[in-house]
């Protein structure tokens, strides 16, 4: 789907995928590059882990990411924030693995051997870097830092983000970047943790919100989307029985069915969805 | 029939096929279409068509005279700008079908997405299913027909045209009414579907504009007017600050008028060259000032004598002769002229050597016939002026003549959208740029226009978009009609604009003019332009010293259509006023005063070109356009 609409995003791509996974072991993704700092930052996160009472139970690096099963008791949001202090953590979650990295689909495809991946589902995007730096952490999807297994994707522009990122942070939650997608995954993944249901938390995204979006959310089971009042971003969609999908541009569906002509719709300004499943 | 195979052939290589063979007349089925963009784009032959699947963005985009089929369903801006021809979609529409249509039949037979037919000026948009939000946004002319529903604030602001709808309006837009609809109306549009063999039973409701909107209510009263010596003046209770409380006192809201800011702002004045220059008479001869605009993409690029243009103004804003007289100085000074936004009038094409054609949001006079006259094709995100808000004209310069060229209804105060329909962020505008190349075959320079705000995110987006130079405006840019508040007070200084944008470039690994920017804003000659291009200017646009050349008096009420000097007016006696050719070569005189500035600049920094000026030939004057520039405020060689 993504190599279908690269050409909204040549510089980088990234994947949130939603694999077996199991409720004792959280999967974390760093980003550590390949240089020669990359073992330092390896190390420093064993040492970081061993710190917070957390047992690794394997590590391995593939293409710049570090990804490590461990398994760790205590409140998440400390573990999490612990980590991202320790190296550029990309995810962390039950079943959630966050892979994003400069070039193309196929190319991070290729360094991360994602192809092999089984699950029930995800997210991708791809970035058109306006900075010289194509860096892989400016890359989506964003994972709601401090919470596990919430990612998004997300097009546009949130107008009102220092105001809820300064709301947000005096509640004590804290940001890595400076861009409102990751400012949406936190506000959604707040909301779920306090006992909002994932519709809610997106209706009430839509009033929160200021700007033009079109964004994907995900969970350790649930899938969902949410666009702005004057659709200004494009989103377009296509539910069978077995499975729905959305993307920016038609010709990402299409990978899906080649050759057929698709039922798409177009979802309308200002509402929101949600799918379930487990695999 | 032809087929082409988009399975082994760019949509690029497959619309250079298309316009051969519609050249040759013939018709052709396009395979394995993929919902990939462009298909279609540019081509002005009485063809058919057929794609058999679906197709992306602007399929039929900027066409004229052919016929479309498409089996499945389109991305956003089918048939956007169609000319003429006639377009049928199998499937479903996304957002904007029909946009900016200037007369064509656009039948969608699925649904269609948010904003079908925005800005469209003539012709018939059908959607037998359900519309989406917003349809027939600020449309001018033309008619909608929706068989289903009409989905959420239909018709909003908009200006002209009708809307039938035969499924139930959901709710009406800001200014749209419900009326009676006529047996001739509705015998039109049953003609309409029977001809297209759509089967339909059933009634319409029409909707149209509610006309409260269209004209300002109470007229600002006449003055004594105060010209911008006196608004310059300095003291904040000057005589026009007087005029503006007085004339608000009776209207009861802000003020329109044209021209530039009225400020003291920082600006070239407040730099200066650090060495002594010794003018030369001879000094044209001996440097060089010519250049190249707009090769990045490997396009045919303007040719410039010197490193000036004119900066883009409408027919509208201006009379139709100092469009003519601006034309011809600009061939006799050997530069470009600029369309500004009102489209393209052919004599103006004739006399100006170099022409650049502006795209702004409404489509106004926008054509694919036209950018194919043109030289470059320039797309307008913003100006300095008024950044953020679209073009203003007043009801007494939208003549009939005028209203048909830019297809609007005549006499109205004619307001254009603050944004493009189908450009609300760099991945779209990335989309749109490459529709335009696809119109004019890769042939011409694409530039964007940019008012300064932030101005180093833009540039950024706007090299990485590709595009072949940037034309940007600072605050000091002055416009045919704005509210008072944002001539004055929005935006950044043309000054820090320049500074900004080479920052910007440095900052993401351009090479020095790889994407050149055309300074303009409050540009008044030679010396101005010479700094500009010591900042990192490209070349430099000037607009209001150009009409000062030709005969304005800087009244500062060019919004108000009775023009003294024949300038900013539309009325025939006024006009007679303003000389073409006399006051042509004024222009071209005072452009000639510009490039003998920029030579003896140049010679006697001794330098044999006009791209070695460099910042270390500046220095500033007071602290404010030292902070703003960087450059030392105290000269210590």
């Amino acid at each position: 789907m993504l190599d279908g609409c690269q050409h909204r995003g040549p510089d980088s791509t990234g994947f949130a995928l939603y694999g077996a996974g199991d409720a004792e072991t959280y999967r974390l993704r760093f980003y550590v590059g390949t240089g020669p700092l990359a073992e330092k930052s390896v190390q420093r996160i064993g040492d970081v882990l061993a710190r917070e009472g957390a047992q690794l139970l394997s590590g391995e690096r593939v293409g710049g990411s570090y990804a490590a099963s461990v398994r760790h008791k205590g409140p998440v949001q400390k573990f999490a924030y612990a980590m991202e202090h320790a190296a550029k953590l990309f995810s962390l979650g039950h079943r959630l693995e966050i892979v994003k990295d400069e070039g193309t689909a196929h190319e991070v495809d290729e360094r991360y051997h994602l192809g092999k991946v089984e699950g029930s589902h995800g997210l991708g995007h791809v970035r058109l870097a306006t900075e010289s730096a194509v860096k892989p952490e400016a890359a989506h999807p964003f994972w709601a830092t401090g919470f596990s297994d919430i990612a998004i994707v997300h097009n546009g522009q949130i107008t009102n983000y220092w105001k809820w990122r300064r709301r947000l942070e005096k509640l004590g939650f804290e940001f890595r970047t400076d861009n409102d997608s990751e400012l949406i995954a936190v506000y959604l993944a707040k909301k779920l943790s306090g006992g909002a249901s994932l519709r809610q938390a997106l209706s009430d995204s839509i009033e929160d919100m200021d700007g033009t979006f079109s964004f994907l959310v995900s969970t350790e089971t649930e899938i969902g989307y949410a666009k702005d009042r004057l659709a200004a971003k494009p989103m377009v969609m296509v539910e069978t029985d077995d499975l729905v999908a959305i993307a920016s541009e038609e010709v990402s569906l299409n990978r899906l069915f080649p050759g057929q002509a698709l039922s798409t719709r177009e979802p309308l300004p200002g509402t929101i969805g949600t799918w379930s499943r487990s695999i | 029939m032809v087929t082409l195979d988009l399975a082994h052939l760019s949509v690029r290589e497959a619309n250079r096929r298309l316009r051969e063979l519609g050249a040759a007349g013939d018709d052709v089925e396009i395979l394995n279409p993929d919902a990939k963009h462009h298909i279609g784009v540019g081509l002005v032959h009485p063809i058919t068509v057929k794609v058999r699947g679906s197709a992306g963005y602007f399929c039929a985009g900027l066409t004229h005279g052919a016929r479309f089929e498409i089996d499945s369903n389109v991305g956003w801006g089918v048939g956007d700008n169609i000319y003429d021809g006639t377009v049928i979609v199998g499937g479903n529409a996304g957002a904007v079908a029909g946009v900016a249509i200037r007369g064509a039949e656009v039948i969608i037979k699925g649904n269609m997405g948010s904003r079908a037919g925005q800005v469209m000026k003539a012709g018939t948009l059908l959607c037998c299913g359900n519309a989406s939000f917003m349809a027939g946004t600020m449309m001018y002319g033309g008619r909608i027909v929706i068989l289903g529903r009409s989905g959420e604030r239909l018709g909003e602001d908009m200006t002209g045209g009708e809307i039938f709808v035969a499924g139930g309006i959901d709710s009406l837009g800001t200014d749209a009414v419900e009326t009676d609809i006529s047996k001739t109306e509705t015998d039109s549009i049953l003609e309409f579907l029977e001809r297209h063999k759509i089967p339909f039973q059933g009634h319409f409701s029409k909707v149209v504009n509610a006309g409260a909107k269209l004209r300002y209510t109470t007229p600002e009263p006449t003055l004594r007017n105060q010209p911008t010596t006196v608004a310059m003046a300095g003291g904040f209770w000057n005589a026009k600050t007087q005029e503006d409380i007085e004339v608000k006192a009776v209207t009861g809201r802000y003020r329109v008028r044209g021209y530039g800011t009225s400020r003291a702002i920082p600006h070239f004045n407040d730099i200066a060259f650090r060495r002594d220059i010794l003018p030369d008479e001879g000094a044209v001869s001996k440097v060089n000032l010519a250049m190249e605009l707009g090769s990045r993409s490997g396009a045919k690029p303007l040719s410039l004598s010197m490193p000036v243009l004119i900066a883009p103004m409408s027919y509208g804003a201006l009379s139709r002769s100092t469009k003519l007289a601006l034309g011809i100085a600009s061939r006799l000074s050997r530069i470009a002229e600029n369309t500004g936004e009102g489209g393209m009038i052919q004599e103006e094409r004739d006399e100006a050597g170099q022409l650049i054609f502006q795209c702004l949001s409404g489509r106004l006079g926008w054509n694919v016939r036209d950018m194919q006259k043109a030289d470059a094709i320039e797309i307008y995100i913003s100006q300095g002026a008024k950044p953020g808000l679209g073009g203003q004209l007043m009801a007494s310069k939208v003549t009939p003549e005028l209203a048909s060229i830019r297809g609007i209804p005549p006499g109205i105060d004619l307001r254009s959208p603050s944004r493009h329909p189908d450009v609300l962020g760099a991945d779209d505008l990335v989309i749109k740029i490459e529709e335009f190349r696809e119109a004019t075959g890769y042939a011409k320079p694409i530039s964007v226009k940019l008012g300064a705000g932030r101005v180093k995110d833009d540039i950024k987006i706007a090299f990485k978009d590709g595009f072949d130079f940037v034309e940007l405006d600072g605050l000091q840019g002055s416009t045919g009609a704005a509210s008072a508040e944002v001539i004055e007070h929005v935006g950044i200084p043309t000054l820090a604009a320049i500074v900004e944008a080479i920052d910007a470039l440095r900052e993401v690994g351009a090479r020095k003019n790889e994407m050149p920017i055309v300074l303009m804003g409050g540009i008044k000659d030679g010396v101005d332009a010479a700094k500009a291009i010591a900042l990192g200017a490209g070349a430099v646009a000037v607009g209001t010293a150009a009409l000062i050349a030709g005969g304005c008096i800087s009244c500062m009420r060019c919004q108000a259509g009775y023009c003294v000097t024949g300038i900013a007016t539309q009325n025939p006696e006024h006009e007679k006023r303003f000389r073409t050719d006399v006051e042509a070569h004024n222009i071209h005189r005072f452009l000639e005063s510009m490039r003998w500035q920029l030579a003896a600049i140049v010679h006697g920094l001794g330098k044999t070109d006009v791209h070695q000026l460099c910042r270390d030939d500046l220095v500033a004057l007071t602290p404010e356009a030292a902070a703003i520039t960087g450059l030392p405020y105290e000269a210590r060689s």
